[in-house]
């Protein structure tokens, strides 16, 4: 059975797009799915360093796309769980080397294979963008609490649904509880009703991500993590799977155990 | 303490001033309609006000106007007379 396609977007640069990818295709993998993420920033690659498997690029994407080599021998797999591995972008040619095309037969066939296809896009409206929806069957727009980022985030849902690709969802990421509280910042409430585009999870602000990221070990190996945690119920919930929403409020564990003699 | 007086003197919470302001630009963003869709809905209107009134075709004027927190469709029709009853039930 084939499996399924997805990429990871935002418009706006620096928002998480590449934690998230990295995050959700480890949790999917610990789930025993065969998972393949693909780094679709041609010329600005980082996935690789995200999952600290920089070291071992032979080949790339765009090797991959010119038959330089078999598709099999630029998947890295990852150093713990067998059953991951990425495709690095290149990083010394344009993203106009790659067609959309292109992009969708390399999609299509990897999905015969792979139970997961995560595509990571670039920043961006234009090509790298097009080449990157362009194999996928379910987007995940990644936003922050800030207008510049949901702005980014509306106009790539108004693409993403221009380009017939319409099984959107939502992903808000650095969101800061203490703020929200206080008035200061977009509450999930707030956003969602703005984008009005499911939400599939908000992720706290945290810096354990940074952390992980200087490691290149993906947040959600460590079980403590609150963000971490986040991300595996997003993984979860992508994985059709019902987990509540309303536990991603971040009120701690006074404010669960107030909801729950509440309820 | 400081922003407990801003607020008494009717500061807005900053997160609520950013969902009003992106409510407008999303809509002002969503609303860059292009010109083959503002002439559908131009026609669509015209067919509407029709089974109500004589209108001069050609007086139609459809504009997207932005106010200061708020956007409007404003629609200028030159109407002939009025008929009693509706030409039709449904369109």
């Amino acid at each position: 059975m084939a499996g399924k396609t997805m990429v990871v977007t935002s418009g706006k640069g620096g928002v998480g797009k590449t934690t998230t990818v990295a995050n959700l295709g480890t949790v999917l993998a610990t789930k025993k799915y065969s998972v393949v993420m693909i780094d679709g920033d041609i010329g600005l690659r980082n996935l690789d360093v995200v999952m600290g498997l920089e070291n071992r690029i032979v080949y790339n994407l765009v090797d991959i796309i010119e038959e330089k080599c078999r598709i099999q021998q630029a998947m890295i797999r990852d150093r713990k769980i067998n059953n991951l591995c990425i495709i690095p972008a290149a990083q010394t040619r344009e993203k106009d080397a790659v067609q959309p095309e292109q992009m969708k037969a390399l999609c299509s066939e990897l999905a015969e294979e792979f139970d997961y296809v995560i595509i990571d896009c670039p920043a961006g409206i234009e090509r790298g963008f097009k080449n990157a929806i362009a194999g996928a069957e379910i987007a995940i727009v990644v936003t922050t609490p800030e207008v510049s980022a949901i702005r980014d985030a509306d106009r790539v849902i108004g693409l993403l649904e221009a380009n017939m690709l319409k099984d959107i969802h939502l992903i808000i990421n650095r969101m800061n509880f203490k703020m929200v509280k206080k008035g200061d910042m977009m509450s999930t409430a707030d956003i969602v009703s703005l984008l009005s585009v499911p939400l599939l999870g908000v992720i706290p602000e945290s810096d354990e991500v940074v952390i992980s990221t200087n490691r290149g070990t993906p947040l959600v190996h460590d079980r403590g993590s609150r963000a971490g945690q986040a991300f595996r119920k997003i993984a979860a919930r992508l994985n059709g799977e019902s987990v509540p929403l309303d536990d991603d409020r971040g009120d701690g564990l006074l404010g669960r155990m107030k909801r729950f003699f509440k309820s | 303490m400081l922003k407990a007086i801003r607020r008494f003197f009717g500061e807005k919470p900053s997160g609520k001033l950013a969902r009003q302001r992106m409510q407008v630009v999303l809509m002002h963003d969503r609303l860059d309609l292009t010109p083959d869709v503002m002439e559908a809905l131009k026609n669509d209107i015209l067919a509407v006000l029709a089974r109500y009134m004589e209108i001069d075709d050609q007086s139609i004027r459809v504009e997207m106007e932005q106010g200061k927190d708020f956007m409007a469709l404003v629609s200028n029709v030159q109407v002939k007379r009025l008929y009693r009853k509706p030409l039709t039930q449904s369109i």
